[in-house]
């Protein structure tokens, strides 16, 4: 009995939400040319990193001493073959920023996911069980939020030297903070709503509170988070990089590429404005991916902008 | 030299005139690539720290940037016929910087403060037994057996302290205001901006120093001390790569220096630890791996061709130095011919471990090595460590059975990194082997220079035929000044004595 | 806090290594141990420090010789000068940029204002500060290169900085001034007459300003993080350069005070943001 009851609350989830905003979000897509360049730049970025060994004209760490530090193509010195030039030790530029897609894309998506599967957890323990559990975690995530976010992943790449997996871990822990903190909040909003309060009312047990009523709705604003916190990590991946602490050096990270060709920018200016172009037109994609989302997902926030 | 000066100084009384010109002048503005950790000798552990000390005190005896001995604080000097009691005559008439007279009881500090536990060089003074006074400008140093690298340690430690000034401090205090009888006085120290030195009025070398203010900047990023010489903000910056150098010898107001340094790199096999039972024990192995890395190129294409291809931890300019000796050229055949009779045809897989960052292009130094390994055969499995970690373990333990590094040595002698690399007991070493371990000895008890130099060629051919190493390369330094500085002469150690350096408003 | 900074940096590698000459014998090794107390127990040597840190006592520096807490105090005024600095920088820029072009969207100010918004999302900031040296100093020799001698050497730095916070604020603003102008209470007066300035001057602007209130709070703290790079890149002396040396040196004891001396000066302006939300924000006041 309880649970025909409780089928009749459902209406009220957001299955049947999205159902309903999915024509807003389209048209808004088709209508805003800002939405519509920033899902072909991420669908060219995610294209590039899916398919690099049929893109790239070589392989990322392929190349010869002899090549070296050539420039693009149509200068003097380029050689052919080599469309944006070569590197220090003969790579080719325009293959290691392909590959380099599939190193900040993983840094990113792979960041994201680790930061909000733990922040999620922490958020709805803390928002839904409340008491110590609320006050514990709270704590922790509060200082962590107010501790300079780049300092503490400084601390932890030192310590856990360079290889990818450290970097998305490191990003993983760093960021969860700030999903934790969000969710915490939804929750704590949630948990007065009427249908929630009914299931536990008619003593739903409390996983099933927190999977099939709290998290789908968290989905909107958790969505829109992920976009913006993913073009910050592939910025402060670039940035580990400049520090030497990201992934190791034969790693065609957008952000090595950045760090090498950072000593020679005055020299040789091709060897970093490729990869910081790349860095920057993602950043710029997934932001607009970022509004449109905000927009479409989030209802609060529809009306402006 | 006593009857030079004497000389001097009375030319200097009679002619005011000449007084007047020779007094310092103009400011020198000097780039550092880190912040000294100490302005005391015998905390000085890097480059830039050792560079800068010596502006401010001085030693018994120094070292010019041809090698060459020069009496310092000590006007001449006296060794025992069983070379181990060195007895020297102080110079008279030396002042701190803070008025406290120099005397024989100045050695005595820096002996006894160099021993102070916790000190970062403790080598340079426990290789002395006993200090003694004799008279206030007599001192006598022995040590516990012949020390053919004890005039080292004076040259590099051993600065004159004053005793009564630390008395009256203590260390800590005298850290945060250094006294010494260099041409130079501090005058204010900006932890991570600045260094500003005045010309110390005193100063017993008449005549010196030339400049009457230097102010040392520290700009930690390479691309921004080419930028601040090009601007003329800085007059002098080092550590510049072949490709900074190249862009600034277009620029009509700087001149680029260049000389060769002492560092040896190479790439390490281990016979302990990590090493043991590999295919590296193999000397046909480490042999093949000689020929499979192509060290011409990687000297050419990444450094431009500015260095020397090494044969051994002798390098050129070091003492018995060997010029018959001949690098191993860049054979992959031969790499993979001496492979196969070692058993190795099929090739194998084996750990290589790289400083990341520790040094010029270093991490793609390993990646090339990498890649020309796999040409015959040998599958590298390379790994980055950051620096703390690379040095953190005793024999390089927390390596792999092969990593890549530089060594350097003070003063023309090579026997300190051989020493180091292969002496049983030291925390550095990698390889160990009775013959070496018999060369090392016999070399640190022989002072004559000519027994040494016969000892160090064999030595060379010893570790050339039996590889402990890929011996890689030595490189050229490169440095620029802007035009109107004169007499900056770089020590092969990349460290400098500014006596003699002058600007021109 | 302190736990979780202690035992990391323990991890960072063996400060013997890499202080103490390449040729000394292990027992001078074991004696610069003995000296520093690396030889205890990690537990004693957590406890020690535990209770020295908790008496305000943040210890010395294995490398610098000096106590932690002097140091951290000689770099401080540098880093705040720029944070500061870059805060009023973004802050001037920003807050009107924002509000005009949330008044006016389409103009070409509000064009102006999406451009900077987009550039602190895509332009990291160390790449922003070469580039400045570039073309300022270098080429154009409008702009000291490096260093903190006067003010002209804070305009370099200060604008590479405050790039991300301005285009974060410049964005916030703006859908703020959106979201306020569609409210009730501003139909209400535009419906009474009221001018269109004294609209956006009385009644949307200070509602806009409110959320900027915790973003500037956070904003400064970031900054402190991003100062390691800027820093860096001009030789600024402050406590970036000063964390950075710290952890390639493996000096534990100053990495530690560092790290601590932060995290003590992120929650206390955490606090502060929190009051002056308070303040401000009139529903948060009738609570």
């Amino acid at each position: 009995m309880p649970v025909r009851i409780f089928d009749a609350l459902s209406p009220r989830q957001p299955r049947l939400q999205l159902r309903v905003r999915l024509p807003y979000g389209v048209h808004r897509l088709l209508h805003d040319p800002g939405a519509l360049l920033g899902l072909i730049l991420v669908s060219l970025v995610v294209l590039t990193a899916l398919f690099a060994e049929q893109l790239a004209p070589y392989g990322p760490t392929e190349g010869s001493l002899l090549d070296a530090k050539r420039p693009e193509v149509w200068q003097e010195q380029g050689l052919e073959g080599h469309l944006l030039g070569t590197d220090q030790l003969g790579q080719d530029i325009l293959s290691r920023v392909i590959y380099g897609a599939r190193v900040s894309l993983a840094v990113g998506f792979f960041g994201v996911l680790l930061a909000s599967a733990i922040g999620v957890t922490l958020g709805m323990s803390a928002g839904y069980l409340g008491g110590r559990v609320d006050e514990a975690i709270s704590s922790i995530v509060n200082l962590l939020l107010s501790f300079p976010y780049l300092v503490l992943v400084i601390i932890i790449a030192t310590v856990f030297g360079r290889n990818l997996l450290n970097v998305i871990i490191i990003f993983g822990i760093t960021d969860a903070p700030v999903f934790a903190r969000l969710v915490r909040g939804e929750v704590l909003r949630l948990r007065n709503v009427d249908y929630v309060v009914a299931a536990v009312g008619l003593g739903a047990p409390t996983w099933r509170i927190l999977l099939r009523h709290l998290l789908p709705n968290l989905v909107g604003p958790l969505v829109t988070l992920m976009t913006f916190e993913m073009s910050a990590m592939i910025f402060y991946e670039a940035g580990l990089s400049f520090l030497g602490l990201s992934v190791p050096p034969e790693v065609p990270s957008w952000g090595n590429m950045l760090a090498l060709g950072r000593k020679f920018l005055y020299i040789f200016p091709w060897m970093s404005i490729y990869p910081g172009l790349a860095i920057s037109l993602t950043a710029f994609g997934v932001n607009l991916l970022g509004d449109w989302m905000r927009d479409v997902l989030d209802p609060r926030l529809r009306r402006a902008d | 030299m006593r009857s030079t000066i004497l000389i001097l100084l009375a030319l200097l009384l009679s002619a005011p005139a000449l007084l007047v010109q020779a007094q310092p002048s103009g400011e020198l503005v000097i780039a550092l690539p880190n912040d000294p950790t100490a302005l005391y000798i015998a905390n000085a552990s890097d480059v830039t720290t050792i560079a800068v000390t010596r502006q401010l005190y001085d030693g018994l005896l120094w070292l010019d940037d041809k090698g060459s001995l020069h009496p310092g604080l000590a006007e001449r000097w006296e060794i025992s016929d069983d070379s181990t009691q060195y007895t020297f005559y102080l110079r008279e008439g030396v002042t701190f910087h803070n008025g406290e007279p120099f005397t024989a009881e100045a050695i005595v500090a820096a002996w006894e403060y160099g021993l102070t536990p916790g000190n970062e060089y403790p080598q340079y003074y426990s290789s002395a037994e006993s200090v003694e006074v004799l008279d206030d400008f007599t001192v006598r140093v022995t040590t516990p057996e012949p020390d053919a690298l004890f005039v080292i340690d004076l040259v590099e430690g051993w600065f004159a302290l004053p005793p009564r000034y630390l008395e009256e401090v203590g260390l800590e205090g005298f850290q945060r205001a250094p006294v010494g009888t260099g041409p130079f006085m501090l005058e204010e120290w900006v932890p991570g901006d600045r260094i500003v030195m005045r010309a110390y009025p005193d100063y017993w070398n008449p005549g010196e120093p030339k400049v009457e203010r230097v102010v040392l900047r520290v700009i930690p990023d390479a691309s921004t001390r080419v930028a601040a010489i090009q601007t003329g903000e800085v007059d002098i910056v080092n550590r510049l790569n072949v490709e900074q150098a190249t862009l600034l010898e277009s620029n009509a107001d700087v001149r680029v220096i260049s000389y060769p340094n002492d560092r040896v790199f190479y790439v390490a096999f281990k016979n302990l630890n990590s090493g043991m039972g590999t295919p590296i024990e193999s000397r046909q192995v480490r042999q093949a791996f000689n020929y499979a890395i192509n060290r011409p190129g990687i000297l050419q294409a990444l450094f431009g061709g500015h260095g020397q291809l090494a044969t051994g931890f002798t390098a050129i300019g070091n003492l018995g130095y060997d010029p018959e000796l001949k690098p191993y050229p860049y054979d992959p055949q031969r790499a993979r011919e001496l492979l196969a009779e070692a058993g190795y045809g099929d090739g194998f897989s084996i750990g290589l471990t790289c400083p990341a960052d520790a040094y010029t292009n270093i991490n793609e130094v390993c990646l090339t090595i990498q890649r020309d390994l796999a040409a015959v055969g040998v599958d590298v499995e390379l790994q980055f460590l950051t620096t703390s970690k690379f040095w953190s373990e005793p024999n390089y333990g927390s390596t792999g059975p092969m990593f890549v590094d530089g060594w350097s040595t003070p003063a023309g002698e090579a026997l300190p990194r051989i020493e180091g690399a292969h002496y049983p007991g030291l925390y550095y070493n990698s390889w160990v082997d009775d013959g070496i371990t018999a060369y090392v000895d016999q070399l640190a008890s022989t002072i004559d220079r000519e027994e040494r130099a016969a000892l160090y060629r064999e030595l060379s051919r010893y570790l050339f035929d039996d590889p402990p190493f890929v011996y890689l390369y030595t490189l050229n330094i490169f440095e620029a000044t802007t035009s109107r500085v004169t007499g900056y002469r770089p020590l092969p150690t990349e460290t400098w004595y500014l006596n003699q350096v002058a600007v021109d408003a | 806090m302190l736990v979780l900074v202690f035992f990391t940096v323990r991890l960072t590698g063996d400060p013997v290594g890499l202080m103490v000459a390449r040729n000394a014998t292990p027992e001078q090794r074991e004696a610069f141990r003995v000296a520093h107390g690396f030889d205890r127990p990690l537990a004693e040597q957590f406890i020690g420090y535990l209770g020295n840190a908790l008496g305000g006592d943040l210890g010395k520096s294995l490398r610098l010789h000096l106590p932690n807490a002097e140091l951290i105090m000689q770099r401080l005024p540098a880093t705040m000068e720029l944070a500061l600095a870059a805060l009023l920088l973004s802050l001037v820029i920003a807050v009107p940029l924002g509000i005009i072009s949330g008044v006016f969207p389409g103009s070409p100010l509000d064009l102006l204002a999406r451009l900077i918004g987009l550039a602190g999302q895509t332009i990291p900031s160390f790449w922003l500060a070469m580039i400045l040296i570039l073309v300022f100093a270098v080429n154009l020799r409008l702009f000291p290169t490096f260093g903190r001698d006067s003010l002209e050497h804070l305009v370099l730095p200060a604008v590479a900085l405050s790039v991300a916070s301005m285009g974060q604020m410049v964005r916030l603003l703006r859908s703020a001034v959106l979201e306020v102008s569609r409210e009730n209470y501003i139909r209400t007066a535009r419906s009474k007459g009221l001018s269109e300035i004294v609209i956006t001057l009385r009644h949307v602007t200070p509602n806009a300003l409110i959320p900027l209130v915790s973003v500037v709070g956070v904003n400064f703290t970031y900054m402190l993080g991003g100062s390691v790079y800027i820093e860096t890149i001009f030789a600024w002396p402050g406590l970036g350069t000063l964390l950075n040396d710290a952890i390639n040196d493996s000096d534990f004891p100053l990495v530690q005070a560092i790290t601590i001396f932060i995290a003590a000066f992120a929650i206390g302006l955490n606090l502060l943001t929190d009051i002056a939300y308070d303040l401000i924000d009139p529903r948060a006041r009738q609570r």
